[in-house]
């Protein structure tokens, strides 16, 4: 299948109307080229967590597609974003994970910078340069725009790109399930140990279009069902309202965010949870409490799964963690996952916590792991010639989904599609390419601000 | 010529001569084994620096005077 740009993604490669796609946008080492510049160079991408740097010096080296960065707060508390390359010869100035720093040093020829990004230490300035090197010109490359939200920590090259909670639009409420205190109070999270950080051999689509809502493989999972890993000791979770709640996937396919959540019956009593411990118990059940009494109708929806576009997901809740699919090449995938837990949650729940979503997550973790042979393994296997020659099927629920869902008075934001009875959709994961194809052609962010034209069109009306 | 000064070592407070003939007082060492911040005290070459604090370079360190 030819791949140039002149053909166009959306005709060629992402067909949403046949629900086709090609395997060449997953295993073509010139798509993914493209990708880097078109998607990668333009989206809002999570960087990082407040908490991994709380104190002015802090840093964290985190990642923007391909690229090297350095999340750090400056001496009075500023939060940045810096390419993590010297301006001098491009070297990595900061190779160390994490840490704190009164100047970040590139150990090559000395450039110093220091931690509000700019260059305060040249070696020989006066002697090779001559004082005359305009130091206020060669600071570290800061991204375009930052924004922090709830503590999480966002960036994009793009300075044409829109804001970050215009960006995220609507979907917003969605992530706050995940990025709230489980009683629902603004933020107040923190990341539960460190990073789990590890590769997969699979292009980065393959975990993003599964945390999009891919629900169809929960078969892969039994045997991790049949383990009994969940938090009351049987099955993988145990979040027995989901089975009186309606399962929707949500989409907004003028964004390209999508989640997999639940919305209660009015009046649902939260059912009891996490009964291997009486304090883990007792304090979820008065979380939650709070949470519905605080938030009305909204405390009725509960997040599974979701994806901010491109490459950010998030579990809400058992595990409730946020991930990144870091792109290494068109085959290679660098996972990044944290834990998010209350920051002023009892020691014992934070233990408890951690042994559960290490047994889940991560690389180490049952339910991820079964994932990962998966995108491994269909990767591998949509490489070869022939492979390449056939599209994968996308075409669960579609012509189902609706704009203006509502059920006992709670009318869901988003692109609705019920799988309560369906089971399963790919309602979700068509929304998922439709936004990456557009962004593939897409020449500016006029373009892609679809909701702008939306707005402006309606009022010409 | 003289033998290179593990600058990581430094505290705050020692005096350090550099190459061109100048006396500072180390003020802080951020322990990069590049940098340190000093205050001159003497200045042969450029007396109007001395007070003022800049970061130097290690290997314009050439000694430690304690």
């Amino acid at each position: 299948m030819a791949t140039t740009r002149i053909q166009g993604y959306r005709p060629g490669l992402v067909d949403v109307a046949t629900g086709q796609i090609s395997r060449e946008i997953f295993v073509n080492d010139e798509i993914y080229q493209d990708e880097l510049e078109r998607v990668f160079a333009r989206a809002w991408l999570f960087v990082g967590h407040e908490s991994q740097i709380p104190s002015p010096g802090d840093f964290f080296v985190s990642s923007m597609g391909e690229e090297s960065v350095i999340l750090c707060r400056d001496r009075v508390g500023k939060v940045h974003v810096f390419l993590n390359s010297c301006r001098h010869r491009g070297m990595k100035v900061c190779r160390y994970d994490e840490g704190n720093a009164a100047v970040l040093t590139c150990p090559y020829h000395g450039w110093s910078y220091s931690t509000d990004g700019r260059l305060v230490g040249v070696p020989y300035f006066r002697e090779a340069y001559h004082s005359t090197l305009d130091r206020s010109a060669w600071g570290l490359v800061e991204v375009a725009q930052l924004c922090l939200y709830k503590s999480s920590v966002w960036a994009t090259w793009d300075p044409a790109a829109p804001p970050f909670l215009e960006y995220l639009g609507d979907f917003l409420p969605y992530i706050d399930l995940t990025l709230d205190a489980w009683d629902g109070s603004d933020g107040g999270t923190e990341i539960l140990c460190g990073i789990q950080k590890w590769r997969v051999p699979c292009n980065w689509k393959f975990p993003a279009e599964n945390f999009s809502g891919d629900s169809y493989h929960n078969i892969s999972h039994r045997s991790v069902d049949l383990v009994g890993i969940g938090p009351s000791g049987s099955g993988r979770r145990d979040m027995p309202e989901l089975n009186m709640a309606r399962k929707l996937h949500i989409a907004f396919p003028e964004r390209g965010h999508q989640t997999t959540s639940y919305l209660l019956p009015k009046e649902a009593a939260p059912p009891p949870a996490y009964q291997h411990s009486s304090v883990v118990s007792d304090y979820f059940r008065e979380c939650e409490e709070a949470r519905r009494k605080k938030q009305g109708d909204w405390g009725r929806m509960i997040a599974l799964v979701g994806e901010v576009f491109p490459n950010t997901a998030f579990l809400a809740r058992q595990p409730r963690t946020l991930a990144a699919w870091h792109p290494r090449g068109a085959h290679e995938t660098e996972i990044w996952r944290c834990f998010l837990v209350d920051k002023s949650a009892p020691a014992e729940v934070k233990d408890f916590l951690r042994d559960y979503y290490i047994r889940y997550s991560g690389p180490g973790g049952m339910t991820e792991q079964d994932d990962m042979e998966n995108w491994n393994y269909a990767h591998a296997a949509s490489r070869g010639t022939i492979a390449r020659r056939y599209p994968y099927s996308y075409e669960q629920g579609m012509g189902t989904a609706v704009d203006n869902y509502e059920w006992e008075g709670f009318r869901v934001p988003g692109t609705v599609c019920d799988l309560t009875q369906a089971k399963s959709s790919e309602h979700n994961l068509r929304n998922l390419y439709r936004r990456w194809a557009e962004f593939m052609e897409a020449e500016s962010w006029d373009e892609l601000t679809i909701w702008r034209r939306q707005r402006q069109a309606e009022a010409a009306e | 010529m003289s033998e290179p000064v593990n600058i990581r070592q430094i505290a705050p407070g020692t005096k350090i001569a550099l190459v061109d003939g100048a006396l500072a007082e180390v003020v802080s060492n951020p322990a990069d084994g590049v940098w340190v911040f000093a205050r001159y005290l003497s200045s042969p070459g450029d007396p109007s620096r001395v007070g003022g604090e800049e970061m130097i370079f290690a290997q314009d360190i050439v000694e430690i005077r304690e």
